[in-house]
């Protein structure tokens, strides 16, 4: 009975999406409405109009600054949920014998100590380059936050001893959406609305200070939320 | 027949969709449906960067090397952010989980209809 029901739900969720994708036009069609508007316009004006030769920075921090600023408050949001859930009440310890001890190996420890300084100047350039090469905030920002995990690991350094030391990590982990208000603000002065940026030839180097300063927030808040986020997971 | 046959990378991200909901729906333990909730994800965002897609286009980084058709850049910016939206969703729903399992001892939905 319940397979059945199962089966019901995704045949009417099916059904109208089969019809609907058979009748767009084919992937990789150049002349599909898709294509024709707005990212033509994109394409053609973007780098002149952004000074981000990575269109999709451009778009992220440029045109559409407003969703990247929401996406920023959803990860914080998401960060603050999580410590709300998670840190409510008591934990209920298991005997300390049937939590599982594994010991890190020394290869692994030594390997990950090794290219630890490199992992973190690619996560850095994947930041500072996100808006001429692939790349950006939010995926530099991953790989630094997943070196921060990875040394957590090896080194054992749960909640109660952190990486960073927990006065600096609330600030580095409202980097997002505090580069996101400066930024903002700075627009809101100079350009009369808010995350606008200054138009004008002469404006170049300032528009890329200010996509940079948010790149820079993006990735430094992103890899301090992962962080928190897996030792909070983790647990004591 | 033609349009389908053009369109199989859609129908196949369709089929991903439903294995997706599949899960979310079937499976009683709540770690299963997160899966399944992210592997619908997983099709969404696949479908709409296939269709930024253009056929021998390049990737949208415009730095006078490459001269066009260029990939769209829109849906994959958007797709950046619903990946990142993604990833808030399944880090809240796993602290969630984890408070179940702390509160009822079990993840399982059918078994935590008994739990009062």
């Amino acid at each position: 009975m319940k397979r059945l029901l199962a089966a019901m739900v995704v045949a009417a969720a099916a059904i109208p999406m089969f019809a609907g994708v058979a009748g767009l036009p084919a992937p990789g069609d150049a002349g599909a409405p898709a294509h024709t508007r707005v990212a033509a316009r994109y394409v053609e004006a973007g780098v002149r109009e952004t000074g981000a030769q990575n269109l999709v920075t451009g778009v992220l921090l440029n045109y559409r600054a407003y969703d990247t600023f929401g996406e920023v408050m959803v990860i914080f949001a998401a960060l603050a949920a999580v410590s709300a859930v998670l840190s409510r009440g008591p934990p209920a310890r298991r005997p300390a014998e049937a939590r599982p001890q594994v010991e890190t190996s020394p290869v692994v420890a030594f390997v990950i100590r090794l290219t630890a300084p490199f992992i973190a100047i690619f996560g850095v350039m994947v930041i500072l380059k996100g808006h001429l090469a692939p790349g950006g905030g939010f995926q530099g920002g991953v790989i630094l936050g997943a070196l921060l995990v990875l040394l957590s690991v090896v080194t054992g350094r749960g909640l109660e001893r952190p990486l960073l030391s927990a006065p600096a990590a609330r600030w580095l982990q409202a980097a997002g959406p505090l580069a996101f208000a400066v930024v903002g603000l700075f627009g809101l002065a100079c350009a009369g609305t808010l995350l606008g940026y200054p138009a004008g030839p002469g404006a170049d180097m300032l528009r890329a200070a200010m996509m940079l300063m948010l790149e820079l927030g993006i990735g430094i808040g992103g890899a301090a939320i992962i962080l928190w986020l897996f030792l909070q997971m983790r647990g004591e | 027949m033609g349009a389908a046959l053009q369109n199989l990378d859609y129908f196949a991200f369709v089929i991903l969709f439903c294995i997706g909901l599949h899960t979310l729906v079937a499976r009683p333990n709540l770690l299963k449906k997160l899966l399944g909730l992210n592997i619908m994800e997983t099709a969404v965002f696949a479908f709409i960067v296939t269709s930024g897609m253009v056929d021998g286009g390049a990737a949208p980084i415009v730095d006078g090397t490459v001269t066009g058709p260029f990939a769209s850049p829109l849906p994959q910016a958007l797709i950046l952010t619903g990946i990142v939206v993604a990833v808030s969703i399944s880090a809240l729903a796993l602290a969630l989980i984890i408070e179940i399992y702390r509160q009822c001892g079990t993840i399982e939905a059918d078994e935590l209809k008994g739990v009062g």
